[in-house]
């Protein structure tokens, strides 16, 4: 499997890893013990096209959203995540 | 208080043995440690990307590579090393640390990286093959031209990987790793290198 890095180009998996679910949103720091622990604890297994978080931290050291197939491993797309490079998402 | 005395030198000091390695005969791979060199890693804080590169273009006379490249300045060369930062290097304290602290002040946080890496200069009729063992990334010239550069892994080690200008009609590649990883490296590429026959050096002159 390749990574296509929006800064860095095509590389290896090697150079990645893999956070997980870039789905979950942190609750506001006044929500309800059930909604922090879905947030922390609960995530889907879900088998097709998602969105993940991988870290290119053999490479430039960006945080990367990564949508994927899990079936197939199929990536359709890779962008920058929230705060990785100011340029490209104007954080 | 007890008193220490550090000896400042280099990361490779006690494995590179000078002279040839390998096969007998014309070395088809050169290998240069470059040492007391001036390295700053310059990151643009949130925000100031382009004032950042507005100040590395009045100071440097170039524009600050916003792509994976390696732009030479008169005395100077910057070096990609991830989004809105760099490598500035360079030699002789004009731009340490101490000097550009002041320059890019508001703009950008910088890091010394002088006594943090090693840098090895790969030249030599077999130095694209011998790095193709290593480097997942294509070197061919047509993808990897001169000034080309990636951060990049090799032997599961970080490392900046960049084309200098061609030497006597040869590629010539540079290679920044990490102090502490740089004797595992340097053996890697020996042993990579040793079929094509190795010369080894040591030299004070950035290429
Ligand atoms: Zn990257």
């Amino acid at each position: 499997m390749r990574i296509t890095c929006p800064f860095c180009g095509e590389r290896e998996l090697g150079e990645f890893t893999y956070l997980g679910d870039a789905k979950p949103q942190r609750p506001a720091a006044d929500a309800s013990e059930e909604a922090v622990y879905d947030y922390v604890y609960l995530r889907d297994n879900i088998a097709g096209v998602m969105s993940e978080h991988w870290y290119h931290g053999g490479g430039c050291r960006a945080w990367l959203k990564v949508t994927r197939n899990t079936l197939t491993h199929e990536i359709s797309a890779v962008e920058p995540a929230a705060g990785a490079g100011a340029a490209k998402v104007g954080a | 208080m007890a008193d220490f005395s550090w000896d400042v030198r280099s990361p490779l000091d006690r494995t590179l043995v000078a002279g040839p390695y390998g096969v007998q005969g014309d070395a088809g791979v050169a290998l240069t440690e470059i040492r007391n060199f001036d390295l700053v890693q310059v990151m643009a804080r949130r925000g100031k990307a382009s004032e950042m590169a507005q100040t590395a273009q009045a100071r440097f006379g170039v524009a600050a590579p916003e792509t994976p490249k390696a732009v030479g300045a008169s005395d100077a060369t910057l070096i990609w090393s991830g989004p809105d930062q760099f490598f500035m290097l360079s030699k002789g304290g004009k731009h340490s640390i101490e000097a550009l602290a002041p320059v890019f002040a508001g703009s950008a946080s910088l890091s010394d990286q002088s006594h943090a890496r090693a840098l090895i200069n790969v030249s030599g009729e077999k130095a694209r093959t011998m790095l193709a063992k290593l480097s997942s990334i294509d070197l061919h010239p047509d993808v990897f031209g001169v000034g080309a550069a990636a951060a990049t892994s090799m032997d599961h080690t970080s490392v900046t990987l960049w084309r200098g200008t061609d030497r006597n009609g040869q590629v010539v590649f540079n290679l920044l790793v990490f102090a502490t990883f740089a004797q595992s490296l340097w053996h890697t590429i020996l042993d990579s290198a040793a079929e094509y026959g190795v010369t080894i050096g040591h030299s004070e002159d950035l290429a």
